[in-house]
């Protein structure tokens, strides 16, 4: 199948092959499916469920008029495998593929447009065949930062997941360099699976899970044990995991505009325990959880009364400031000045929350700001030390930045300087260009 | 005759005066007040008439300096006078033809960057009626001095673009065949110029995505992006791009083709199709821009997406391997836009895409776990919205086939989440009536063929029922206004007396007899006897009154979606009345036969057991 052109016949010879002595890979054994291997892969490895696979595809009716082709749009058809994304003769078809493997596919209607077809290419009824390169496959990336990467062993059911909060039963074995650390049945609350020494990783993924599925999760160790390591299981600092997950329930946390206002105050209450007990055992990723709960229960809770009101401002403005801290400790120095902001929208002279945004500023080279925010640290309390050593931080930063610019400018200039002045001869007899008019 | 004269020389003159000052000094020595002196006297020859004097002064090789310095302080008298000849009759063509001739001449000799500034503030301007014969007439010279320009091109050209996409924004789109014939402003036309005025730069990207992978003018690719995301929103998502009879090329139509040719050609068609599943690219730091972004795009793409599926603009290059129900759960987000708004030109695209994507699907293959998709469930509650508020008949009639087609769609257990859901949500008789309705039809189904279906017989079923078989305030329910519910629901119960019998108890509507009659057909006798009282008595106070009074002053007036109604006569509302009570009567006598049924099966059941 080298060019279109002459290649109707050899594709009704390749149907007819197929019809012949293609192996039926349909699980109902119904040759709806029935594929010939072209060229055998290079590589032993099949694709997993939920799998992003990249393909070239052709696709031809039964009367040998191509409908379509990936080469012809020059780049490789990607989606998930499994999922339903695609035909189900195609979801069967590739998972048989090997890396590297080209094969022909014919599929009954059944298995691809079925009698409503595919305005405007497919026919009703229409008989497909396909001539498909599996040209490469990976895990899934859950965050689209390489993070957490899933394969899926079983599939599960339905769409929807478990949510922050919700309770989870799960089954877990972990691996650290290929020793299994961890096996065990537990039930816990999304968000918290720290209390059983389970990485944070594992409650993220398990957003993404449904009842029922059965993966393997491959841990980076911003999404594991981290910095820490885990002495209690022997894991070294920074070590990547690797978790086989099942999830065999679980049961919703309630969505925010489930709950009445008093039960967010009581729930508050308990939350930023929880979360200062992490913060505490520097679980900041775990804390920012608990915090964060509290801000959208509350942040957006009209029509309180008096005494609620309050209520609800103490735990936001608590849960700001704790926010900004953790934030602080986590590098993620953008989100502390948010934080600070909306605790300063809460209570404008806050001492914690005009220090720590001076601190994120600080450490984001914003100096003058930073000063402005350590000053009015000391109007509020004159008494601040802390604030005061800080200040001239940020008046030594100042200067040395000063310097570093005047340096780095020192040299542009006089590097501009000399270029001009080459411009300027090679230009002398060509007009001086007319500035300034707007 | 000769102060005429005389001031024809003024005008001249003083801008020949000008010029040959000018003519002896270096570029650099023109000052502010030269410029001054040569805008107000070029100006002048221009109001005046004398175009064919000025042309001539620009065109002598002499002045060619000045003007490259100057000229762009013309344009803006220059666009005013072409308009106004414009406007006026043909004797003025001549004087037209300069001016078109000296902006020529000035495209060809001003600095570009001082030019383009000038162009750009005769867009940015201009407003009302004139929008469209402003931006015909610039285009041109304006695309001319952006390929000159050396920097900032793409920003140039991204600025151009939106500066004329938002002059246009607030014309009305011509919707109707008429309109669009008659294109009264100018749009339909404007908007396939500016589209040709875009080519060469959709050109130069092209050119350098062969070049290299890693091609440098990703800012021109955004800018054309972002041009092409503003078009879909405006005109395109309001106009009509349905083939229309009687024209052969529809303007939308070829304007949306040549905007999907452009993301083709700029390869970003495919990303966008399929757009909301990636974690795209932000832009933005800030999470409120990057909301309000999503908004914007959410509407642009919904049109996309109406294009590719409904009309089949570059559907070509679409990969014809994605399963129906995985299209339709990409387009629910679209349909959702669509059904949100309540213009005819959105309602439509939204029903017509709807349509597309379910017409994909075999009957009983969608499955019920996409009610899990929060989408799912808000468009058929927008459809309900649609057929119950919109005041346009044809989508109201559409809204619901579409309701009966997605029904259809699902498997029983999806049809039954969604009759529950639209029992529970809907908040309007007709609608209840008729989803009761549907649960009867699926009922038969499941009786009648040779499969058990579960969800339509037995407890599920009951707890359907549960919903269904009941008045809302109990007795004091409002019978009228919910009369169609009470009939279908009276209907739904006769359909299951008959069918099943109390020794079979398939659907269980024996087990929960008890329950619905004192939750149904009790407070269902009581509310009648309560309404048909009240309205006897109604009728008999309006007679009285009439005798009385012999009518005239009590006349009640009505207002329907504020506009008033006609005044009723004690004559109108008497029949009212009276057809109130042929509604309560209709009601009665099919729970009379519904009891009596009842009573029936419960006797003979009785006597078999003896």
């Amino acid at each position: 199948m080298t060019t279109d052109e002459g290649t109707k016949p050899e594709g009704e010879v390749q149907a007819a092959a197929l019809a012949e002595r293609g192996e039926d890979i349909t699980p109902a054994r119904d040759r709806g499916v029935l594929k010939i291997i072209k060229r055998p892969g290079n590589d032993d490895e099949s694709p997993m469920i939920g799998d992003k696979v990249y393909v070239h595809y052709k696709g031809k009716l039964a009367n040998g008029k191509k409908f379509d082709s990936s080469r012809d749009r020059n780049e490789p058809f990607v989606f998930s495998l499994g999922k339903g994304q695609v035909i189900k003769a195609w979801d069967i078809g590739v998972a048989t593929m090997k890396k590297g493997e080209v094969c022909y596919l014919l599929c009954k209607p059944e298995y691809a447009y079925g009698a409503a077809g595919s305005a405007p290419k497919i026919p009703s009824n229409a008989t497909l065949f396909f001539e498909v390169e599996l040209l490469d496959f990976k895990g899934e990336d859950l965050f689209e930062d390489g993070g957490i990467i899933r394969r899926i062993k079983r599939k599960g059911e339905g769409y929807s997941n478990p949510n922050e909060g919700a309770t989870v039963e799960i089954h877990l074995e972990g691996f650290c360099g290929g020793t299994r650390f961890d096996c065990k049945d537990v039930k816990f609350v999304v968000g918290e699976g720290e209390d059983h020494d389970i990485p944070i990783g594992i409650d993220k993924a398990l957003e993404k899970m449904q009842r029922g599925e059965h993966c393997v999760l491959y841990l980076g160790p911003r999404y594991g044990f981290g910095e820490a390591g885990k002495p209690k299981y022997g894991i070294q600092a920074n070590a990547e995991l690797v978790y086989e997950v099942t999830l065999k329930s679980f049961e919703k946390a309630k969505e925010s505009w489930e709950m009445d206002t008093k039960e967010k105050l009581e729930q508050a209450a308990i939350v930023k325990e929880k979360g200062t007990m992490y913060f505490k055992e520097g679980k900041y990723l775990q804390a920012v959880i608990q915090y964060g709960k509290i801000v959208s229960w509350l942040e957006m809770e009209y029509g309180l009364s008096e005494k609620e009101s309050k209520a609800s401002d103490s735990f936001l403005l608590a849960a700001f400031l704790n926010l900004a801290m953790c934030y602080l400790k986590l590098r993620e120095y953008t989100k502390a000045v948010e934080c600070c902001d909306k605790a300063l929208g809460l209570d404008q002279d806050n001492e914690k929350g005009l220090y720590r945004r001076g601190e994120a500023r600080l450490l984001m080279n914003e100096f003058e700001l930073a000063k402005c925010d350590f000053q009015k640290v000391l109007e509020v309390n004159p008494q601040n030390k802390a604030a005061r050593s800080q200040i001239s931080v940020c008046q030594k930063k100042t200067k040395e930045h000063n310097e570093r610019d005047r340096r780095i400018y020192a040299n542009m200039f006089t590097k501009f300087a000399e270029r001009d002045a080459k411009a300027l001869i090679q230009n002398s007899s060509k007009q001086k260009p007319m500035h300034g008019v707007l | 005759m000769s102060e005429e004269r005389s001031q024809t020389t003024m005008a001249v003159d003083e801008l020949q005066a000008i010029i040959q000052r000018c003519q002896i000094l270096e570029e650099s020595d023109f000052r502010g007040e030269d410029f001054n002196l040569f805008q107000v006297a070029g100006q002048k020859c221009l109001e005046d008439g004398y175009a064919a004097q000025l042309l001539e002064v620009i065109q002598n090789e002499k002045n060619k300096v000045i003007i490259k310095n100057m000229g762009w302080n013309l344009i803006s008298p220059l666009v005013r006078c072409i308009l106004a000849y414009k406007q006026e009759d043909d004797k003025r063509d001549d004087k037209r033809e300069h001016c078109l001739k000296i902006l020529d001449q000035l495209v060809q000799l001003c600095n570009p960057k001082e030019l383009f500034l000038g162009l750009l503030e005769q867009i940015e301007q201009t407003s009302g009626e004139k929008v469209c014969p402003t931006v015909m007439l610039l285009l041109q010279p304006l695309q001319t001095v952006l390929l000159k320009l050396q920097n900032k091109k793409a920003y140039s050209v991204g600025l151009s673009l939106a500066m004329i996409m938002n002059q246009l924004t607030p014309l009305p789109v011509p919707y109707t065949k008429q309109q669009i014939q008659e294109d009264k402003l100018g749009l339909c036309q404007c908007c396939n110029a500016v589209v040709d005025f875009a080519k060469p730069f959709v050109n130069e990207v092209v050119k350098n995505m062969e070049k290299s992978s890693e091609y440098n003018d990703m800012e021109l690719k955004e800018e054309l992006l972002k041009f092409c995301m503003k078009s879909l929103k405006y005109p395109l998502l309001t106009a009509q791009l349905e083939q229309l009879e009687g024209i052969e090329e529809q303007p939308f139509r070829h304007f949306a083709t040549e905007i999907i040719d452009i993301l083709q050609d700029i390869r970003e068609l495919m990303p966008l199709v399929f757009l909301h599943h990636k974690g795209k690219r932000s832009y933005w730091e800030n999470q409120e821009f990057e909301d309000i972004e999503r908004k914007n795009s959410a509407d642009s793409l919904a049109c996309l997406s109406y294009l590719m599926f409904v009309q089949h603009f570059g559907i070509n290059c679409f990969p014809m391997v994605f399963s129906p129900s995985y299209l339709l759960q990409c387009n629910m987000t679209h349909i959702e836009v669509l059904l949100k708004r309540t213009e005819e030109s959105m309602l439509s695209k939204g029903l017509d895409l709807f349509e597309n994507c379910l017409l994909r699907m075999e009957d009983n293959s969608l499955l019920h776990q996409y009610l899990e998709f929060r989408d799912f469930i808000n468009v058929p509650q927008d459809l309900v919205k649609v057929m119950t508020l919109c005041p346009i008949e044809h989508l109201r009639k559409k809204s619901l086939n579409m309701l009966q087609l997605f029904i259809d769609k699902f498997d029983a257990e999806g049809k039954y989440t969604l009759f529950r859901c639209l029992l529970k949500t809907s908040n309007h008789a007709g609608v209840e009536g008729y989803i009761i309705q549907k649960i009867k039809d699926q009922i038969h189904l499941s009786l009648t063929k040779a499969h058990d279906n579960v969800w339509f017989t037995r407890h599920h079923l009951i707890s359907l029922l549960d919903l269904v078989l009941f008045l809302p305030e109990g007795a004091e329910t409002d019978l009228l206004q919910n009369s169609d519910r009470i009939m279908a629901s009276l209907n739904l119960l006769r359909y299951l007396v008959i069918k099943d019998c109390e020794s079979d108890n398939q659907t269980g509507v024996w087990t929960t007899l008890a329950k619905i009659e004192k939750n149904f057909l009790k407070p269902l006798h009581v509310g009648l006897n309560m309404s048909k009282a009240h309205y006897e008595a109604e009728i008999k106070n309006k007679r009285e009154n009439r005798r009385e009074a012999n009518n005239s002053n009590t006349v009640y007036s009505l207002t329907v979606s504020e506009e008033k109604m006609p005044a009723m006569t004690t004559e109108m509302q008497l029949q009212v009345l009276h057809s109130a009570l042929f509604t309560f009567d209709l009601i009665e006598s099919v729970l009379a036969r519904v009891e009596e049924l009842i009573e029936v099966k419960v006797k003979a059941a009785m006597d078999e057991n003896i």
